[in-house]
């Protein structure tokens, strides 16, 4: 592992070092916090990233969490792409209303922006249409995996600021 | 071939895969580990299969759902299979949503409260306990840059504890997750 994975990103994005109570709630259900973050390493720095740089993974998850306006989330994930390799090059992947010319990233980011907003709309056609585009079967399980995993960190994100400011 | 099932149904389904499963055969050491693999435990669902492509997310998932959904204390086990049925009928995951359901009539013995979801789905009339849950569900998995001050007073009306909603936001956040990996990667048939 190349980030501290002693950091809960949750926690930091949420400012909750101010907010002790939810702080401990959050520590009746320890294994699980814990799990969340080491979620969070598989999906965005796996040991082996294969076909989904660092820099790819940071800018995709800007992207869903800017797509579901979760500011804490979509800032963290800004800020990790700019300190990737090759970080600057995806910025405008970050940013839900900029166009790409590459083909696959094409495909990939309508994936992306089909299955954050109206998972219920994905069928069969969406995967050939990854397929079409060169990805293989993991590369497809591994976005699948990006997808959802950043997905419920927006949502355990905007449950827990609920509680933090009521 | 089986008929694919694109309709809300409480029956027992199977799932088929739009991509390959791993191979239990052929699988590397760090996909049998993920698998957690004995040699006389082989029957795995092809779902786990297709999701040990990813040994490493694999390996955290497994035990965070599990911890999420049968953890000790907090809220009843039938809450949270609720929270998974909110999020399933919202991203109309007909596998998520079959599986959740019978398990919910089997833990709290009222088939009735799923009855009305599945025949009224977003619209259902429910018991005030049942209902706040639900909705709750429903707007974190459609809404979540929206949720605030008006869902935290529904739950804390029926009496729900600091505990209990947090583990309510956890079942359905992690089918925030389930949903968009079933949902997504195959699709229900009826069994053979």
């Amino acid at each position: 592992m190349t980030s501290p994975s002693t950091t809960d990103v949750i926690d930091t994005v949420l400012g909750l070092d101010r907010f002790p109570d939810l702080q401990a709630l959050r520590e009746q259900r320890a294994k699980l916090k814990q799990l969340s973050q080491t979620s969070y390493q598989a999906a965005l720095r796996p040991a082996d990233p294969r076909n989904f740089s660092y820099a790819l993974r940071a800018a995709l998850a800007a992207r869903m969490a800017a797509l579901w306006k979760s500011q804490e989330l979509s800032a963290h994930f800004r800020a990790l792409l700019e300190r990737e390799d090759e970080g600057s090059a995806l910025a405008s992947i970050a940013d839900p209303g900029n166009g790409i010319e590459d083909p696959r990233l094409q495909a990939i980011l309508a994936h992306v922006d089909l299955v954050t907003l109206s998972p219920k709309e994905a069928t069969r056609t969406n995967i050939e249409k990854l397929a079409a585009a060169g990805l293989d079967d993991r590369d497809i399980v591994t976005l699948a995996g990006l997808i959802a995993f950043v997905n419920y960190q927006v949502l355990v994100t905007a449950g827990l600021k609920m509680l933090r400011d009521n | 071939m089986s008929q694919a099932v694109h309709e809300f149904t409480v029956e027992a389904l199977d799932w088929k895969p739009y991509v390959k499963p791993v191979d239990v055969e052929t699988a590397t050491p760090e996909q049998l580990d993920a698998l957690k693999i004995t040699p006389s435990n082989r029957k795995i669902s092809d779902y786990v299969l297709v999701l040990a492509n990813e040994p490493e997310t694999l390996k955290e998932r497994t035990p965070l759902f599990n911890d999420i959904m049968y953890s000790e204390g907090g809220l009843s086990r039938g809450g949270r299979e609720i929270g998974a049925l909110a999020a399933s009928f919202v991203n109309r995951c007909i596998y998520c949503a079959s599986v959740h359901a019978a398990r919910y009539i089997q833990l709290e013995k009222r088939p009735e409260v799923v009855d009305e979801i599945y025949g009224s789905g977003l619209d259902a009339n429910l018991p005030e306990f049942e209902q706040a849950l639900f909705n709750f569900g429903v707007d974190l998995t459609a809404h979540p840059d929206n949720v605030g001050a008006y869902q935290f007073y529904h739950l804390r009306e029926i009496g729900l504890d600091d505990l209990q909603i947090l583990d309510l936001i956890h079942a359905v956040a992690i089918f925030g997750w389930a949903n968009r990996l079933m949902h997504t990667l195959g699709e229900p048939h009826r069994l053979d």
